[in-house]
This record gives C-alpha cells, structure tokens and sequence, in this order.
C-alpha cells in the first residue's frame, strides 16, 4: 500500500505541466531560467567560470612556479615561445617548441683595454649595455621540445582547507602541460625570469578573493547600516544618514589611499596585509546599497507580517534579520555580483599606484602596474598579456552581473 | 595732522575691505541661509529649499570631521616635518626640540580642538591650513590648479553628458523592438524600409553597449596607457602633460599679444584627460539613461498617451524621456565625485599637475595631511553644493518632489 501512495505521488508529479512548475517556481529558479534564455549572459558565464576555475587551481594550469623560486634564470625578458604542430621539419601529433639559447653579448673588451674613453662613451652610448640588447635569444629550430601533460613539478597547494590546528592542506606536484627539458614560456618572462603567464592565473584568484573577502564584509556593513537605520527610523534614521551621505560624498579612491599609507606603517605580512585592504575596502563601500536597503526596510516596516511577527513575540533583530533583509534577497544577490568589478577595480588601481600589494604577490594590479614602464611599452610588450585577462574577467562578470539583473527584475517579462 | 587721519581712514576701509575678504566663505553661506530662511516664511518652495540647505551645511560639517579625523590615520605630523626640513639645512635636533615644535603649532591638542580650530579658521577666514610639505599655506599650494582640476571634471562631464543622453536615449528606444518589421498591415515597400531603419538601430544600439561594456571593463588609467602606447607605436610624441616642451615657457600674453600657439599646443594636450576621464563616465551614463529610459516607457502613462494617438518622436520626447530626465539630472554631484575619484591615477598616468595629482602626492609621499584634508573638503564642498543646486532646481520644476522634505 505505501508503494501505492508513492507510485500514485510519483505519477501525480508527473502531470505537473511546464504551465504549473512556472507558476509554482520559486524566485531562484525564476531569475535563473530567465538567465539562461540570455545567450551574451551565458556565454559571459562560462567564460568566468573557466577564468575563476583556472584561476583558483592555478597551480594546476600554470607550467611554471611563478614565484622567484620557479624564475628562469637562463630566460629573462624572453619573448613568447610559439607552439607548433608542424615546421619545416615534419609533422607531429604532439605540440612542441623550440630551444632557446641565450645570445653571447659581443662586447669589444679589447677597445677598452687600452684605456681609452672614447670608446668606453662609445660603449655606453651604443646600447650595448641596455638589458634589452643583453637578454636577446636564438632558436634552435632542430632540437624541439616536445609539451608533455600531467608532468611532474614543483608542489602546491591544491585546497587549503586547514582551519586552525587541523591540518587539510592538500598537496599534488602534477601539472597540466609542461616540457622535457627547461621550462615553457607561453607568455614569455619579465625582467626576473619569471612566467608571465603563471603569474598571471595566479594573479586572477588572488585578485577575485580579495573582491570576495571585500564585498561579504560590504554586505556586513550595508546590511548594519541599513537595517537599523530603517527599521529604528525617525532620530536614528536622520543621524546614520547623514553619516551615509557624508561618506558618499568624499570620493572613495583618496580614502583607500590614506588608509592604505596608514596600512603600510603596520608591520604586516603581504597575506595580512591584502586582507586588510580588502576590509578596508568593503567597510567604506556601504553607502549605496545601505540607502537603498534602509528605504526599502522603510517601506516594508509597516506591511502586516512583521505587524504578525511583532505580536508572536519576535525581538527586533529577528524581525530584521528573518523577516525584513530575506524579502530583499534577491536585490542584494544582484547588486553584490553587479559590484564585483567595481571592487576589483578598486584593488587593481590601489595596487597600479604602488599602495595595494606589491611586487612579489601576483595581483593583477600589481602585474598591470608594469604596463606603465616605458621600458616594458616598448621592449617587452608581451608583459601586457595581463591587461588583456584583466579586460577579459571585467567583461566576463559586467555581462554576467548586467543579464543577471535583467532576469531578477520581475516586471521584465515581455508583454 | 589732516593727512594722518586721512591715511588712518584708508587703513580703516583697507582693514575692512581684508576682514570681508578673508571671511568671504562665512559671508557667503549666512547670506544664502538668510535668504532662504527669509524667502521661507510662507513659502513651500523656499521652506524645501532652506531645509535641504541645513542639510547641506550639517553634511558639510560631517565631511570635515571624517575627513580631518582621516588625515590623523597618516603617518608623521607637521612639527616632524618641519623638524626634518631644518634638519637638511644642517642644523642637529632633539626630541625636545620636536616637542616644542608640536606645542608651538598646537598639534598636542586633542583631535576634536584642533578640528573646531580647523573649521573655524576655514568658516571665518576662508584657511584651509598649512600645508607641511609644501611650507605654504593650502590655499597658496592649491591656488589655480584646483581650478584646473574642477574644469577637467566639468569638461569631462560634459563630454558625457553630451555623448550618453542622446545615444542611451536612442538605445532605449530599440529596446523591445524587434529587428525586422512583421506588420500585416503595412506595404512590402514600408516592411523593408522599415526593417532596414530597424536593424541599424539595433545594430547601433549593439554597438553602443560593446562601447559601455567597454568603458566599464576598461579602467581610466587602462585607456590613458593604451592611448600613449599607440602613439609610441606610431612613433609620435606623446601627448603627456599640459603642455610640449618647447611652450610651457611661454606666457599666454607675449610681445605679439595672445599666443595662439601656445592655445594650439593646449588643445592638443587637453583632449586626451578630458577624453580618458569622460570616457568611463559615459559608459556608466549610457547604462543609466537607457534604464531610466526603459523603466518608464513601461508606465501606465506612456500606454494612456499611446491609446491617445501620441506617437513617434513626440510620444518618447513628451513622456518617458522627459519623467526619467530628473533622476539624471540629480546625480550630477555624484558624477563629479566620481570623475574626480578617477582623476588622480589618471593624472599620474598623463602626467597632469592639478589638485589631483598633488592629492596623490600629499597622500601617497609626503603624508601632508592638511593639504590631503584641503583638497577632499574642496571636492566633498563643490559635490555637496551641486547636489543642493540640483535639488532646488528639480523642486523648482517638479513640484512633487518638494513633499519628500527631510526624506521622509
């Protein structure tokens, strides 16, 4: 008889038509099946998805330790290395590159012997000296190195999981591509020997996860501000929004900066201390969404179920937290992805003026700091590689957060 | 005897003459709240207008507070400083020398008198305080680069404005239409002209979303840099700075009169910040008005002028385009709050000296806080009086917005 009723429950679920699920469907799932009719938004998302997921295994991805440790000392300021499938050589099913030998510099030390300056100035003048005319690279098209896959490395951490005395940092040495010989350069190196290109997959988690640890401790303060401050109304309205409107008004970037000066006189460590500018960040970015929630607690305040839950007896701050903030969930969802780049934004030109992070963490702003040098403008443009996935993860979360609002916004339906 | 009391009467007026002078910012708000307090007697107009005044000047006094007490977060203070400038004209300094330095300037107060005497000083004589670094007073350092700074942001605001209403206007308009025209009702001629007329919206409209997008992803200091990195490409000189070398010497007024060259050579400096700066704003404003644009076109309103026979420009100029105006119009301070926040690393970029880059400066190397403190007063002043500028306007044309006196 109990297989009955499950058999006939199982039936009568069913019939349910697609009619009835969009009707019976919950805010969730409205908002995402309308995001997926959104193709821009879609393809914006597996693009993201795939920049966060090589992002955040990026020991993994990345052929080469992109710490000064992994820098290759044999190619600095190297250039890109093509991979090929075939040369004039033959064809070959697996992908390879070429070997690079570092070029002798042809220094005439003879004229110099004889002690005489003019062709010391001559020296010097020639550009002989310059790093750029030093670290130039021949190819050697007839010993090819051939890319293998899942090779062995250096180790990383895979997930860090540890949380105090508990120890769940899980290792692995195994890496997606890398060569038989030497090291791979698909991006080429910077001044250092170091791998653009790791340094860049590093860089993109870095960067999202002080954008997440800065936007949950925005939420925090938003959510503070803005719920007391409507719900209370009338005196402590008034004050806590002048407050808002005075910290609206002064332009954020300055702010960041004097903290980040003051940061800088405490003794912290480079992990420390991007944590502390990712709260400081978030703590000053209340303003807009405390507004517009307190307006909206404001209006909510005076509807009959939190008149309903007064009367059951619940305290203001389960009222609040329960009642009034869940009913404006989906608002805050939208607006916290909407504001990611914003956020980034922010680390990155903290970071591009010398004040976020520096040199030895791979951060994007950190890595686009270096598109400012003359130097690298012009020499070794390759370094700009970094600009072109910072662009592209900006683009990715403006088209992802701009389909996302459109499919919470209840009254988009077509007519 | 006659003529020493002729020259003690010039004294007088000259006296006179500096005190209004000096206390010209105090004269200037009293007066203007007199006014309106005045003109609010039995006015709903006036009444709205001195409340959002009040407001204004409580705001501005919060501004203050958070910024002077920010400045106190910066490392050293200015008897360090003056202490370490004397110190490289050779003469050896103690502790104790520092410490009468600190009871000299007052800077052993507590915070909250030295921000009163701050505030009175900036109220009553219009000082905004001593710059450490620079061993002037702020007002003297700032002098006419701030001036620059504030014409960049309108310039760069005006270019915005001027590029996003149209254009995020007409992307509205494509906004739920489809690209090709399937009325039964209309002549296969009409059908294909219309659908020609259609699909360049759309595709204009696309156009101007890739370019917000872009504007969005794309960081100020971004462009400033791929812009130079053309021109290096090209092997032009780049456009950095003010001015080219060979006219920053030379005066505006020379023996010829009014140097055109140097005006040339201006322009074609200028183009490039004002360009970087309004760029971002623009993709932000294009966003906004095709929103605003869109929300209201779906009012019930828009429907009822519809069924009236309103039609084509006149329905979209009458009704939609001319509700969502007003919200746009009052984000006009945050407009300039924001294109200023961007200003600093785009000066650093470009190479500008106005009072953003001597932001970035007081800030990030010499830690001068009065100055630092001088220049964010200056913006959060000028953001504050256009928001109440604003504010009085919009009441002045829309009377609906004169109730919601005190946001309540």
């Amino acid at each position: 008889m109990a297989i009955g009723s499950m058999l006939a429950r199982f039936g009568r679920k069913k019939n349910v038509t697609a009619d009835d699920a969009y009707y019976t469907a919950g805010q969730m799932a409205l908002i995402k099946a309308r995001f997926k009719r959104k193709t821009s938004g879609m393809v914006a998302a597996w693009i993201l998805g795939a920049l966060v997921f090589m992002g955040f295994f990026a020991g993994f991805f990345a052929p080469v330790d992109p710490t000064i440790a992994g820098a290759d000392k044999d190619y600095r300021r190297g250039a890109p290395q093509a991979v090929y499938f075939w040369d004039q050589n033959g064809f070959s099913f697996r992908p390879f590159t070429y070997t690079y030998a570092k070029e002798k510099a042809k220094i005439d030390l003879k004229a110099l012997a004889g002690g005489g300056l003019d062709a010391l100035d001559a020296l010097t003048s020639s550009g002989a000296l310059s790093s750029s005319s030093q670290n130039k690279f021949t190819v050697d098209e007839d010993k090819r190195r051939y890319l293998q896959f899942f090779v062995k490395g250096w180790e990383y951490s895979l997930i860090d999981l540890s949380v105090g005395d508990l120890d769940l940092d899980i290792r692995w040495d195994r890496h997606l591509f890398g060569v038989e010989h030497g090291q791979v350069h698909l991006m080429g190196t910077d001044e250092d020997g170091k791998d653009v290109f790791s340094r860049t997959l590093h860089a993109v988690w870095i960067t999202i996860s002080i954008a997440i640890v800065a936007l949950v401790v925005k939420l925090f303060t938003s959510l503070l501000v803005g719920g007391v401050s409507g719900y209370f109304g009338g005196k402590v309205d008034t004050v806590m929004m002048s407050i808002t409107e005075a910290v609206r008004v002064i332009p954020p970037i300055p702010i960041y900066l004097a903290c980040a000066v003051a940061l800088a006189q405490i003794d912290l460590t480079s992990v420390q201390r991007y944590f502390a500018i990712a709260v400081v960040i978030g703590m000053l970015d209340f303003a807009t969404l405390g507004r517009r929630l307190r307006t909206h607690i404001l209006t909510e305040r005076n509807q009959d179920y939190v008149l309903a839950a007064q009367l059951c007896g619940s305290g203001t701050w389960r009222i609040i937290w329960r009642h009034l903030v869940p009913s404006f969930g989906s608002y805050i969802i939208v607006d916290t992805l909407i504001n990611f780049p914003y956020v980034i934004l922010a680390e990155t030109s903290l970071s591009f003026l010398g004040l976020g992070l520096t040199e030895p963490v791979n951060s994007l702003g950190v890595l686009l700091q270096k598109a400012q040098d003359p130097d690298i403008q012009q020499n070794m443009i390759w370094q700009f590689f970094p600009v072109a996935v910072f662009v592209a993860l900006i683009m990715a979360f403006v088209f992802v957060g701009d389909a996302l609002r459109d499919a919470a916004d209840p009254y988009a339906e077509k007519k | 005897m006659a003529e020493k009391a002729l020259v003690t009467g010039f004294e007088d007026v000259r006296v006179i003459a500096d005190f209004i002078g000096n206390t010209w910012l105090l004269w200037i708000l009293l007066g203007v709240g007199g006014y309106l307090y005045w003109r609010g007697r039995n006015s709903q107009y006036f009444n709205y207008v001195f409340n959002r005044y009040v407001l204004a000047l409580i705001t501005l006094l919060i501004v203050s507070g958070i910024v002077f007490s920010l400045m106190e977060v910066l490392p050293g203070d200015c008897a360090e400083k003056y202490i370490a400038y004397k110190n490289t004209q050779g003469e050896t300094i103690t502790q104790a020398d520092i410490d009468a330095e600190r009871a000299r300037m007052g800077l052993d107060q507590p915070l909250a008198v030295r921000w009163a005497s701050w505030v009175t000083d900036l109220t009553l004589k219009g000082d905004l305080g001593f710059s450490c670094a620079k061993r002037q007073s702020v007002n003297l350092a700032l002098g006419e680069r701030f001036w620059m700074s504030f014409m960049f942001c309108i310039a760069g605001l005006v270019f915005a404005y001027i590029i996003a209403v149209p254009f995020g206007i007409l992307s509205a308009f494509t906004i739920n239409k489809d690209w090709k025209d399937t009325n039964p009702q209309h002549t296969k001629a009409e059908r294909f002209v219309n659908t020609l007329g259609l699909s360049f919206n759309k595709l204009l409209d696309l156009q101007l979303r890739i370019i917000s997008y872009l504007g969005l992803a794309l960081p100020n200091f971004l462009l400033a840099l791929s812009i130079i990195l053309l021109y290096v490409f090209a092997g032009e000189p780049t456009p950095t700075g003010l001015f080219s070398d060979e006219w920053k010497s030379v005066p505006w007024f020379g023996d010829n009169g009014f140097e055109f060259g140097k005006l040339q050579d201006f322009l074609g400096h200028i183009w490039l910040p004002i360009f970087v700066i309004g760029w971002s704003a623009t993709a932000l404003q294009l966003q906004t008005v095709r929103a605003l644009v869109v929300d209201e076109s779906n009012k019930l309103y828009v429907d009822a002028a519809r069924a009236r026979g309103v039609d084509g420009m006149a329905l979209w100029a009458g009704y939609p385009v001319r509700h969502s105006i007003s919200p746009l119009f009052n984000s006009v301070g945050f407009d300039f709050q924001r294109i200023f926040n961007d200003l600093p690393i785009v000066a650093v970029v470009i190479g500008l000296t106005d009072a953003a880059a001597l932001l970035i400066e007081a800030l990030a190397q010499t830690n001068d806080q009065e100055l630092a403190a001088g220049i964010l007063f200056l913006v959060a002043l000028v953001v504050i009086s256009m928001n109440f500028m604003t504010d009085a306007v919009l009441a002045a044309i829309d009377p609906r917005v004169r109730k919601s006196v005190l946001g309540s």
